[in-house]
């Protein structure tokens, strides 16, 4: 079924599809609207879900470990504020391996206090112990949080996931989005439940642990998430059997064979680089684009295998990590170095909902060619838009 | 490398952290008693903060899997029938047996 969806409600279906059972929320803008779809939702009787009314979101976030712990498929949505107020949390819910799904709808941190949409509220809970997808389009907003459920409920890998995808302009922006049958998402995503909260089988959980075994406990859980990397081309690789949509796993490239510069993004920027992409071929450039979908666990030999050509590659970032630059752009150098490996040109943009258009992204190519052509080295970071 | 098998969610059977002898790995100090000097008032019980005392046939007894050596039942005894004893043989930190 064709519907026209905003980012929220496609994600509000994802859950429906995904027969979530437990939604803990606090509502927080951009993110409120899947919270209020989800609740029409149970109030027509499409989803039978219990929703949880909390205080915070920290407490949202604990509503839904306990959920996750007790067996249920659990569910929430958040962003900026919220997220950084769930921190404690995400790294209980990734320690205590439960494989609860968020939808993360990015916007700025405060302070100065913002609305508007970048990456700097998941990009610093990069080490939290999720698995961190970026969504470019609605549809893919739905797609990928269905797979979540299945990839974080993998035997091997049982690990909470987040979902990313900016606020405005994918949250609240509408575009024609594919809901897939009820009956095909139940085969693709059977129930799985592994209570750990179990009347006839008590357990003391998250127990204090001394250095002779907390070590051990990190080693499983990091193992755990790297190989979440390849379980997520498995699930890609099924439902675009189920659907005809393959996101590609981790990563994806656009018009990469035979590009010199190469374009790489997450998030909503995909989508603005692709037509950026188009526009430098069509002037007879050799541009590419490479699409970061998982940036948790980072997949640097898929980078490397589809960057080894290139002879220069520029990170797109709205982020910005204070004093270090940005996030992909360091992820990037440290995956390329020691391998043969063109240079790294780091642009920090798009910042608490700046406007990056297709001509911008055009501009910074160009910017990079002369560069490239005058043999100057890359900047540590340069801030473009200002 | 040999990475210990562990549950995959961070957690214990019931009873299996308490057996083991986890004070005696951190207390610094036991409590003795003197039985010709204690009359059996309680007061240690009641301030201990681990409910590690008990008394037991006419007598006041510690039990060592619970006690932390904290000594505020040595503090409280109105007729300081409670001596703390180093658990560690000098300053090289391991315990006396």
């Amino acid at each position: 079924m064709r519907l026209l969806l905003n980012g929220n409600e496609a994600a509000a279906h994802a859950a429906r599809l995904a027969r979530v059972e437990v939604l803990a929320s606090y509502p927080i803008t951009p993110a409120a609207p899947v919270m209020e779809k989800i609740t029409q939702f149970i109030a027509e009787g499409s989803m039978k879900c219990n929703f949880v009314r909390v205080e915070s979101d920290h407490s949202a976030m604990a509503a839904a470990l306990g959920a996750a712990m007790a067996g249920a498929r659990s569910f929430l949505i958040t962003n900026s504020q919220g997220l950084a107020y769930m921190s404690e949390v995400l790294y209980h819910t990734s320690g205590l391996r439960q494989p609860v799904v968020m939808a993360v709808v990015n916007r700025a941190l405060a302070a100065p206090h913002s609305r508007f949409p970048e990456h700097g509220d998941v990009v610093a809970q990069e080490t939290c112990g999720w698995v961190q997808l970026f969504c470019e389009n609605n549809q893919e907003v739905l797609d990928s949080l269905i797979q979540a459920f299945r990839l974080g409920e993998d035997e091997g890998v049982r690990l909470p996931v987040m979902v990313n995808y900016e606020g405005y302009i994918q949250s609240h922006t509408r575009e024609t989005v594919d809901v897939p049958e009820q009956e095909a998402i139940d085969n693709f995503l059977p129930l799985v439940r592994r209570p750990v909260l179990d009347v006839n089988n008590p357990l003391a959980v998250n127990t204090v642990t001394g250095p002779e075994l907390y070590m051990d406990y990190k080693y499983h859980q990091d193992a755990a998430l790297q190989h979440a990397g390849e379980v997520l081309e498995e699930v890609s690789g099924a439902y675009a059997r189920i659907t005809g949509r393959d996101w590609g796993g981790a990563v994806s490239g656009y018009r990469l064979e035979d590009a010199d510069i190469v374009l790489v993004a997450m998030g909503s920027l995909v989508s603005t680089a692709r037509l950026a992409v188009d526009d430098l071929r069509a002037a007879g450039e050799k541009a590419g684009l490479l699409k970061i979908r998982l940036f948790r666990p980072f997949p640097a030999a898929a980078v490397r295998e589809s960057l080894q050509a290139a002879r220069a590659i520029i990170a797109l970032d709205k982020n910005i990590v204070y004093g270090a630059g940005g996030a992909l752009a360091r992820e990037l150098r440290a995956g390329l170095y020691g391998f043969p490996a063109a240079p790294v040109y780091s642009y920090i943009l798009g910042l608490g909902g700046r406007d990056v258009g297709v001509e911008d992204l055009a501009g910074i190519y160009r910017q990079v060619s002369e560069q490239l052509g005058s043999g100057t080295a890359p900047a540590p970071y340069q801030w473009y838009g200002l | 490398m040999a990475v210990k098998e562990l549950p995959v969610v961070p957690s214990a059977r019931p009873g299996t952290m308490a057996a083991g002898a986890a004070m005696e790995r951190i207390r610094e100090r036991r409590p003795v008693f003197e039985k010709q000097k204690c009359n059996l008032c309680r007061e240690c019980l009641f301030y201990c903060p681990d409910a590690a005392l008990a008394v037991d046939q006419g007598e006041v007894r510690v039990d060592l899997r619970f006690c932390k050596g904290c000594g505020i039942c040595a503090v409280e005894c109105p007729v300081r029938a409670i001596t703390m004893v180093p658990e560690y043989a000098g300053n090289r930190g391991f315990i006396e047996k």
